[in-house]
């Protein structure tokens, strides 16, 4: 396998765990491929067999609606991997990808995968890691925008001086998480700014007392004779009270 | 006759938070250590059991026995932290000196009183038993909506009377009335409360407008909330979200309580 596509493999995210002689007996069991605008590199619903590592060019991952349209999940590119988790849970493709543009991968078979997970434990450590990684990474991204989102509905915006959205290395799951915080960030600015309009326009409440009706019911009430007696009952009570 | 005070909350008009302010208050002063009683007054549509979780089954006997002759008030007190309900909120009450005086629910109860009518005597000598048989440091009294009997005679008893009122011209006109009712009946300490303000409304300048038309404290401006709404009487609001601004709105009302002479 040439330098460069070794080269490739190690920047991508699923293999960063791995060293060099572990890439290198992956690279021999992965086969590449290349596909043209418009190529389907899977449909939905085929039996999971193989994982692909993308090399060059762009895919688009496709699903159907109720109605059979297309609806276009994602979109991934270099260095991203796609399928990976299909070959572990065993379940047919959830979703199609096709090509964008001229798309070179890498191609591992299910066969070749489970070879190398039996024969090379460096390797099968190593796609643990990446897994794991994975894992853990969503979590502190989830943890970060459930404490974030609970600040927002407490209204403490704070959190958007002394902390910043972060960008990272495009197509990594940085980058999508990257993608999420700033759209988060964005509809926090905007929820911010529309509270702060809303505060400026702050009505100025004026309130009118009608004042001879106002009258004209106390006097409706404290005319009767049960009020009458009340008053004097409660002054005595009252007294009584104070007396104490 | 004991020291405890008698602490009721009115609103001139319904729906505006009484039950919930009351239940709130009282939970607050028991959490602080001290002993409450919870009176509800409102015998043609009483509602404050629902925010201690005390339901059809779990009521016994209540203040209309009392006002017939047919119970102590010592029978009809109801050890809140003796039988805290479900609820984060309510759970806290565990252990804490609460008592509630329910009013019955049951349809042929609530029209007898109302067709005998209340005696001011009986139900202030049932007032002042049970503050001092339960020892209370405050016994607090929800009460049915505008100036009606039942109404008339908790103000007349009481020693501090909230008036809660919603920021609104209706809400305001009534308030007015209450207010010159309340000092007419010589109470010692009024209190105004706004509940349900509108973010776009700035607390302060509607204190300051009511304050000067009554020339009496408006002791908090709570939000119109929609966690309060969506609660929905289910539990002890401020003491399951203790940091919320309705929670802590409430809760600047606490010292008012207690620095009433
Ligand atoms: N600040 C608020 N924001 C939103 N909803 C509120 C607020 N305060 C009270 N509520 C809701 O308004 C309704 C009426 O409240 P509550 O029963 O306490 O009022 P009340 O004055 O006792 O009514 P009534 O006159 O019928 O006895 C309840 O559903 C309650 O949850
Ligand atoms: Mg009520």
């Amino acid at each position: 396998m040439i330098d460069a596509v070794l080269e490739k493999i190690r920047e991508a995210d699923f293999f960063q765990e791995l060293s060099d002689d572990a890439l290198a007996a992956v690279a021999a069991k992965a086969t590449l491929r290349k596909y043209a605008t418009g190529d389907a590199l899977m449909r939905k619903g085929d039996p999971a067999d193989s994982f692909h590592l993308i090399l060059e060019g762009h895919l688009k991952i496709v699903t159907t609606d109720a109605r059979g349209d297309e609806i276009i999940i994602n979109r991934v590119g270099p260095g991203e991997t796609i399928g990976e988790l299909a070959l572990v849970d065993e379940r047919p493709r959830s979703a199609g990808a096709i090509a964008l543009d001229n798309v070179e991968a890498l191609e591992l078979t299910k066969e070749a995968f489970f070879d190398l997970l039996d024969h090379r434990l460096d390797v099968s450590l190593g796609i643990l890691r990446g897994f794991s990684n994975r894992l853990r990474f969503s979590t502190t991204y989830i943890e970060k925008v459930i404490d974030w989102s609970q600040k927002t509905a407490e209204g403490d915006y704070s959190f958007l001086e002394h902390t910043q959205p972060i960008t990272n290395r495009p197509g990594t799951d940085d980058d999508k998480a990257a993608q999420l915080l700033s759209a988060f960030y964005s509809m926090v600015r905007r929820v911010k700014a529309r509270e702060e309009g809303l505060k400026q326009q702050v009505e100025q409440l004026t309130f009118e007392i009608d004042q001879e009706r106002r009258k004209k019911e106390f006097e409706e009430i404290t005319g009767t004779e049960f009020y009458a007696r009340l008053k004097e009952q409660a002054h005595t009570i009252r007294k009584k009270r104070q007396g104490l | 006759m004991s020291e405890g005070k008698i602490v009721s909350i009115h609103s001139f008009r319904g729906g505006t938070g009484k039950s919930n302010t009351t239940a709130n208050l009282a939970a607050q002063i028991a959490m602080m250590g001290r002993r409450v009683g919870v009176v509800d007054t409102d015998i043609q549509s009483p509602g404050i059991h629902v925010l201690f979780g005390l339901d059809d089954q779990k009521m016994g006997k209540t203040l209309n026995d009392f006002l017939h002759g047919a119970a102590t008030i010592r029978e009809v007190g109801y050890s809140v932290g003796e039988h805290p309900a479900e609820g984060q909120g309510r759970a806290q009450l565990k252990g804490k000196q609460i008592f509630l005086f329910p009013s019955s629910i049951k349809g042929g109860e609530i029209s007898k009183i109302l067709k005998e009518g209340i005696d001011f005597n009986v139900l202030n000598e049932g007032l002042q038993t049970a503050i001092s048989e339960f020892d209370l440091d405050y016994l607090f009294i929800d009460t049915h909506p505008g100036l009606n009997e039942e109404t008339l005679l908790s103000i007349a008893t009481s020693d501090v009377l909230i008036v809660i009122l919603r920021p609104d011209n209706q809400d305001l006109q009534g308030t007015a009335v209450t207010v010159d009712i309340a000092r007419s009946l010589d109470v010692p300490n009024l209190l105004l409360m706004v509940n349900k303000a509108l973010p776009k409304h700035d607390a302060s300048a509607i204190k300051a407008e009511i304050e000067s038309q009554f020339d009496a404290p408006v002791t908090s401006v709570l939000p119109l909330s929609f966690d309060m709404a969506e609660n929905a009487s289910r539990d002890l609001f401020s003491l399951s979200y203790p940091d919320h601004e309705w929670s802590q709105a409430l809760k600047n009302v606490v010292p008012f309580i207690l620095n009433a002479k």
